[in-house]
């Protein structure tokens, strides 16, 4: 029975009558509390005049959406991009750390602290200030395409090195007294099962990615951001601007955390090294 | 069996109980008296946990009553608790305080519930560890000791309220086979010293050799009772029969 | 221009670039365990709308892009007559963003707690408050030590985002651009607030990992 009841609900007991009571007049008071809260904030809006429909009404545009969803679509461009890069350099790093080669291996270990260590603004600042000053120019969208990348490989080396060490350990044993190499055993036994534990967790990663998306105006690449602000200055409206903006990452993140949680769900695995997560 | 004739410290009334749509708990009437082991056995989903854990309000009851020591018992707050510090409970995961040494498991209950001089609390505690075989863990978290290890700190826990009666709600179940013994042993033990006790369990062995009396459950229902060696050698109903036969074949 | 150079010409204004780096992060973190441990209460509490509260400011505050937070406070509250420094705003955004995350650490330490110690404890007369008090806050401390080492390396990273607004003395990666835009130094300015961050993190990640070998719970 315990098992399927939540922790949050196990601290507490069937109430008796005096608790019933008191958690019922908790309840009232929270809740005129709460609806207090919330016509306080509408009424800053009221008396701001930010619920003026001149702020509101062009959301019912057209083309307000087609540029926003322009700009949403260069974010989903960057964070793919990344994330597919990030995958790839996350993997080369965990394959080499795990690698007998003790040289390799080291220097694949300080790369990942270092990346995993670095904001990835500093990392934008290099390659939008620093690298332009040495005459190479690059475009905008690689600009903040491989920063991001770069940020987020370091995490995903060590959420690919969390799916390795999920592997049970008797599999290698097992392979190594079959005669098999390490490099076969990796990449046969070892690589197939990591990879699919980790899935969930690779997922739950893209939303550190499409967070560190949003400096792209520091770039001037047009994302959602970048985009929200153009139309701020073209509509003169930037508190509904901003608040809906707001609402746009935050819905596509917790979609993302979802979908990551329904993953591991069904997968029967965890999402492992959520905690690692950059909250940038 | 004049044990039989004194007054009840267990005592229950026309309890139900459900969970959702099922039914768990239908009509039970119980008496235990002081000093008396009783068994609940049947098959699982009987419903023999959820009557154990009844009795010190782990799980509430929709209708009917539960006496201890002739008071119906408390539904929050301090009486609750006053009430459970006088029965002890042994679940079957053991239920450690995983942050807490061995020793400071012991010494909880008597130390913050009972507000005894941790040092005098920690002798006794030595005594009771001593008793069930595990004093030279006592420094040592949960963790590091086996379950049959583990479930016997859990029973010293519990002692060391010196509670009137106790509530074993399938103790071996989770034990590897070896294990088991260990454990049956200290319960053994304890029924010997006259404690009143109450014990769900699959050990029939120690249900004939302890018990006095046997409950038999199914679907909710107490569908017999009577004292071990009537019960296991003569059951009156089909389900009781039927269950026997059942186990018999391990 | 070397990194010798830049630390010559600007030693002063990068130490104390790192002194308040450091400060703001000591600051966002501490202010985000509070808030989490609020948000945590009103997450596990009796109380219904409380719990519901408690879950949406841990949705939004996890999910918004900090970015996206500070342009709020920084451009958007003074139109609803709320008008906060620069530094206030960075702070603000960050503790509220931290303390999402933290709130989920102190969850999860909640959760691998287990309904059954909580049984044995009532079953041994312990009351609602000593269980919170003995058990419940132990125990999810001493298993949320990695997780908020991470979260603190994480909390320094976040306020990065202080070089989005213009503050005195600028933090370690505003210090890039303060660099840059004063000289040719740019490369050596950001391998010294690299060097900066990387050894912060190496540190706290040291001294979390012996904290926790100290104070980790076997289960």
């Amino acid at each position: 029975m315990s098992a399927t009841v939540s922790m949050r609900d196990a601290l507490y007991e069937a109430p008796g009558p005096k608790t019933r009571k008191r958690v019922l007049v908790g309840t009232a008071i929270s809740l005129v509390l709460l609806a207090l809260g919330i016509a306080f904030v509408i009424r800053q809006f009221y008396i701001n005049d930010q619920l003026n429909p001149k702020y509101w009404s062009f959301f019912g545009r057209w083309t307000t959406w087609r540029f926003l969803l322009k700009g949403l679509w260069g974010t989903i461009k960057v964070a793919a991009t990344a994330g597919v890069i990030a995958m790839a350099l996350g993997l080369l790093l965990m394959l080499g750390r795990i690698s007998p080669n003790k040289l390799l291996s080291s220097a694949c270990h300080v790369i990942t602290e270092i990346f995993r260590s670095l904001p990835s603004l500093l990392l934008i600042y290099f390659f939008f200030l620093v690298i332009p000053k040495y005459g190479i120019r690059m475009p905008s969208f690689w600009m903040i395409t491989i920063p991001v990348s770069l940020a987020a490989s370091g995490v995903l080396a060590e959420v690919f090195r969390a799916g390795v060490n999920a592997v049970p350990k008797g599999q290698v044993e097992a392979a190594m007294s079959l005669g098999m190499t390490h490099g076969k055993i990796t990449r046969k036994i070892v690589l197939p099962q990591a990879l699919k534990i980790v899935i969930p967790s690779l997922v739950s990663q893209l939303v550190v990615v499409v967070k560190d998306t949003t400096v792209a105006y520091v770039v001037s690449y047009p994302d959602l951001m970048q985009n929200a602000r153009v139309l701020i200055s073209n509509y003169d409206a930037l508190v509904s601007m901003y608040f809906v903006v707001a609402i746009i990452y935050i819905a596509i993140n917790y979609a993302t955390n979802q979908f990551s949680v329904y993953l591991a769900h069904r997968m029967g695995t965890q999402v492992v090294s959520r905690m690692d997560e950059n909250p940038v | 069996m004049s044990i039989q004739t004194s007054m009840p410290i267990i005592s229950m009334r026309h309890v139900d109980k459900h969970f959702g749509q099922l039914h768990v708990l239908r009509d039970i009437n119980l008496d235990v008296a002081k000093g008396e082991v009783v068994v609940l056995i049947g098959p699982s989903g009987s419903g023999k946990s959820t009557l154990c854990r009844t009795i010190n309000r782990l799980e509430t009851i929709d209708s009917g009553e539960i006496l201890f020591e002739g008071k119906p018992l408390p539904q929050e707050g301090k009486e609750l608790a006053a009430m459970r510090a006088e029965i002890g409970m042994v679940f079957q995961s053991f239920n450690l305080f995983a942050h807490k040494t061995i020793l400071d498991n012991v010494t909880m209950g008597p130390v913050e519930v009972l507000h005894r001089p941790r040092k005098e609390a920690e002798a006794e505690a030595m005594e009771l560890l001593d008793r069930v075989g595990v004093a030279a863990q006592a420094h040592k978290v949960p963790a590091q000791l086996s379950g049959g290890q583990q479930q016997r700190v859990a029973i010293a826990r519990s002692l060391a309220m010196h509670p009137k009666a106790m509530l074993f709600d399938e103790p071996t179940s989770a034990l590897d086979p070896e294990m088991i013994n260990e454990v049956l042993d200290v319960m053994v033990e304890l029924a010997g010293m006259g404690m009143t006790m109450v014990v769900v369990t699959h050990e029939m062995n120690f249900a004939r050799r302890v018990s006095n009396r046997v409950v038999f459950m199914a679907d909710g229902q107490i569908v017999e009772q009577n004292t071990p060696d009537e019960f296991f050698d003569h059951p009156k109903s089909e389900r009781a029969k039927d269950f026997l036969d059942s186990i018999k074949g391990h | 221009m070397g990194v010798s150079e830049v630390f010559a010409e600007f030693g002063d204004v990068y130490l104390q670039s790192l002194l308040s780096t450091w400060l703001m992060t000591a600051v966002c973190f501490a202010g985000g365990l509070a808030l989490g441990i609020l948000a945590t209460v009103l997450r596990v509490s009796p109380i219904k709308p409380l719990r519901v509260a408690g879950d949406i400011y841990v949705q939004l505050f996890r999910n918004i892009p900090t970015v996206s937070l500070l342009v709020i406070f920084v451009y958007a509250l003074p139109y609803l007559g709320l008008m906060l420094s620069y530094r206030t705003c960075l702070l603000a955004c960050v503790i509220l963003v931290v303390s999402s995350f933290a709130s989920e650490n102190f969850m999860s330490g909640i959760n691998a707690i287990g309904a059954g110690q909580i049984e044995a404890a009532r079953s041994i007369g312990l009351s609602f408050v000593q269980i919170i008090r003995l058990i419940v806050i132990p125990q999810s401390l001493r298993t949320t030590v990695l997780p908020m080492t991470n979260l603190l390396i994480a909390t320094l990273l976040t306020t990065a985002m202080g070089s989005q607004v213009p503050l005195t003395p600028p933090e370690l990666t505003g210090m890039v651009n303060y660099v840059n835009s004063r000289s040719v130094a740019g490369i050596s300015a950001f391998v010294l607030s690299a060097i900066c961050y990387a050894g912060t993190s190496v540190v706290i990640g040291f001294l979390g990992n012996k904290l926790d070998e100290k104070v980790r719970i076997v289960r």
